[in-house]
């Protein structure tokens, strides 16, 4: 009989610690003093994927600058809508439609994001040169993100599980100078210095270094490291908070990846933000893409 | 001169609506030229400009649009290459109501959406292989090697969409108009082996009396389509019918003899009519995205019954057709893609199209054999269809390399590698080749001596 409560009893706790793993959609989650690495890496993950807000919307655009100066651009309107939805495991849903420039204006890209860290996400492209929806497998997490100075894990794949955490420290980030913003953001915002390394061996980076503003719990700045431990990436996040209901929403705003051996650097700025207008999921399937005009 | 007048009432509702913000507006101008690489006759077969112009205009937010998109091109190849003077009133510049690639209205409101007016639909989930995307006819004066956007041939329809629940669609679509699928006309570099040999075989007779039945202009000579879409777990389908006129045209060839006492001379009659076909079709897809061996693969599949599908039969040695005749075929394709090595997708297709008489004993000794209506050679009962494509980017999805071998178990295909280079944000650069190879009884093979390389410019705006 005191085996078998120890057992419940076990069982208890270890189900309420992993419940406490779990943050909950829809709510706004701040570090505190005293936070562990993980606890502080999870509200992190939480707020780089938006699951505060129900829905979201932006426009923007992406410029990519070459060693010479030269530059591309893109522009994107992007929706998502947060759904934590247990039936069927659905955690978001991303629409990405490039409006320009022309050559590639109408392509969209639907992808669905799952709870569970392991699975890969579902992709379905509409492609204007065919005029038809194609269903793709999702991106290599270490692929370039439509070809930026970022992965496709830095913008959408990389989840808590993926990496093991240790607090370095805590301190005022001096600020980010943005050469193309021609700006410097985030002077003297307190942060926590946190150490994350890849669980996948050989992966495409040894550790990262990840700047957290300790009011918001959102990285503001992120170093990259390779196998000899030589720093070749930086990605530099702007926020802005919106106070929606009473509610402060840090949305990402600006954000900057830098090639350290390339010389190649990746701008993407969001100039239109719109949250919890009740997007409909409607508007997250194959049958919206197939409206597409362009 | 009524389309030129169309597109200047285009334009005077682009700056009336341009003030208000509701217009959206974008196209370009493109160059493509190729030349000849087979052989001694390494020389000019395409020089071709091209202007396409599309907007949109919100007449109501997004739940009333419409879209129009028009496009003109002339191919001054037919002016500098005097063989091919024969071809030039009708490949050398766009032809009839091509010009009017899209015009539609856009109504979309709770779970119905409706697009009326000139479009094109693709079904099914196959990449260059028409199994399923049989809504359009197409035109394949340049055979299979433009995109599918402009392969396929719009036609004016009512689209009518109703989602009764989420991610589910039922589409029905009611084409009244009619247009046939286009093929490269005589002495053109993609003119069709069983097309040129009939213009030959035409020139060498005294007369040929030809006749095209077009399908009458009545309602009940409609194409009608179906569609229903789901998901089944993480299974995408879609279940499909398609009703109507069989959109390439079948002659019927027969030898009306003179009096022997005089009167009017002997002389042949072809007739080329439409017929009427039916399409049952499903389509399907799956990515596996759950941990485990096939985790990232993407799996695509069609499945077509074509019931009536008319055909040509006949003596492929003397490559003249006896007749047509109606079979109940099946066209299937499976394909397989997936991601290795970071960026390079590997995309792989295989496909069978089987004739109805597929079975021993369908060809007789009289060789009763059934067509390619490409070429007029003997079409395999049973044709198995292969494709790879690998493609991939290097400087930041700048520099887009890929490859396409498509080919049959007849040891004919085409292989056709390409790069795209993106010289600025509008300007883009194509280079490519495509080689064919096969006997001249082939889809591909016919076109062995016109293995091209080309080079493609477009200003985007």
């Amino acid at each position: 009989m005191k085996r078998i409560f120890l057992l419940m009893l076990g069982i208890t706790l270890i189900a309420g610690y992993a419940l406490a793993q779990e943050l909950e959609y829809f709510h706004v989650y701040k570090p505190k003093d005293g936070m562990t690495a993980d606890e502080i890496m999870r509200i992190k993950y939480f707020n780089k994927y938006t699951l505060f807000a129900h829905d979201v919307q932006y426009t923007g655009k992406a410029y990519f600058i070459d060693k010479s100066g030269s530059i591309r651009e893109r522009s994107t309107a992007r929706k998502r809508i947060n759904l934590g939805r247990a039936s069927d495991g659905i955690a978001y849903k991303d629409l990405t439609v490039f409006t320009g420039p022309a050559q590639v204006k109408g392509l969209a890209n639907l992808a669905w994001s799952y709870i569970n860290p392991d699975r890969d996400q579902d992709v379905w492209l509409w492609l204007p040169s065919l005029k038809r929806i194609r269903k793709v497998s999702a991106s290599q997490a270490d692929d370039s993100f439509l070809g930026a100075d970022f992965t496709v894990e830095d913008i959408s794949t990389r989840r808590f599980e993926d990496e093991t955490y240790k607090l370095v420290k805590e301190e005022n980030f001096t600020g980010y100078t943005s050469d193309f913003m021609k700006k410097t953001y985030s002077v003297n915002t307190p942060c926590f210095v946190i150490e994350a390394t890849p669980k996948r061996a050989n992966w495409y980076y040894s550790r990262r270094l990840v700047w957290i503003d300790k009011n918001y719990g959102v990285n503001i700045y992120e170093e990259k490291y390779d196998a000899n431990g030589k720093k070749f990436m930086t990605l530099f996040r702007g926020y802005e908070i919106f106070n929606v209901d009473g509610k402060e929403y840090p949305i990402q705003m600006f954000l900057e990846g830098k090639d350290l051996r390339s010389g190649h650097c990746t701008d993407i700025i969001n100039e239109t933000v719109k949250i919890d207008q009740g997007l409909s999921e409607d508007l997250f399937t194959e049958r919206a893409l197939s409206q597409s005009r362009w | 001169m009524r389309r030129f007048l169309w597109v200047f009432l285009l334009f005077l509702l682009v700056g009336f609506c341009y003030a208000q913000d509701k217009f959206d507006f974008s196209g370009y101008l493109k160059n493509e030229t190729s030349f000849r690489i087979e052989g001694l006759n390494n020389d000019l077969t395409k020089f071709k400009n091209i202007i396409e112009l599309s907007g949109q205009y919100k007449i109501k937010d997004d739940e009333l649009v419409f879209f129009a998109k028009t496009k003109y091109w002339y191919d001054a190849m037919y002016d500098f290459r005097d063989e091919y003077d024969s071809g030039q009133h009708y490949q050398g510049h766009i032809q009839r109501a091509d010009w009017l690639r899209d015009c539609y209205l856009d109504y979309i409101k709770g779970p119905w959406f409706l697009r009326l007016g000139k479009q094109q639909v693709a079904w099914g989930q196959s990449d260059g292989i028409a199994v399923l995307d049989r809504v359009n006819p197409f035109d394949l004066t340049e055979y299979w090697l433009q995109d599918f956007v402009d392969l396929r041939i719009p036609l004016w329809m009512a689209n009518i969409n109703y989602s009764p629940k989420l991610n589910s669609n039922l589409q029905i679509l009611i084409i009244p108009d009619f247009e046939q699928s286009t093929a490269a006309y005589p002495y053109a570099p993609f003119v069709f082996y069983s097309t040129q040999r009939f213009e030959n075989w035409r020139k060498g007779q005294g007369g040929v009396d030809l006749n095209i039945h077009y399908p009458g202009k009545q309602l009940e000579n409609s194409t009608f389509g179906l569609q229903w879409s789901d998901r089944i777990g993480d299974l995408d389908y879609t279940l499909n019918y398609l009703n109507g006129f069989y959109y390439s045209v079948r002659n019927y060839t027969i030898y009306v003899s003179g009096p022997p006492q005089g009167g009017p001379t002997s002389f042949w009659k072809v007739d080329r009519s439409f017929k009427r076909w039916k399409m049952y079709g499903a389509s399907m897809n799956k990515t596996f995205t759950n941990p485990g061996p096939l985790q990232g693969i993407t799996l695509r599949g069609d499945f077509a019954y074509y019931d009536d599908e008319p055909m040509y039969w006949g003596d492929p040695i003397i490559a003249s057709s006896s007749g047509i005749k109606r079979l109940d075929n099946i066209f299937w394709l499976l394909g397989v893609d997936k991601y290795v090595f970071t960026n390079w997708l590997v995309s792989f297709q295989y496909a069978e199209y089987i004739l109805q008489n597929s079975k021993p004993g369908a060809t007789t000794a009289r060789r009763n054999y059934f067509f390619n209506p490409y070429t007029y050679g003997p079409q395999d009962p049973l044709e198995h269809i292969f494709s790879i494509k690998i493609s991939t980017d290097f400087l930041h999805e700048r520099l887009k390399p890929e490859i396409l071998w498509s080919f049959t178990d007849d040891n004919q295909g085409r292989l056709s590698p390409k790069v795209t280079y993106e010289l600025k944000d509008n300007i883009w650069l194509t280079l490519g080749i495509h080689y064919f190879y096969g006997s001249e009884f082939d889809s591909n093979g016919q076109f062995r001596d016109q293995s091209q390389a080309y080079m493609n410019v477009k200003y985007t705006f």
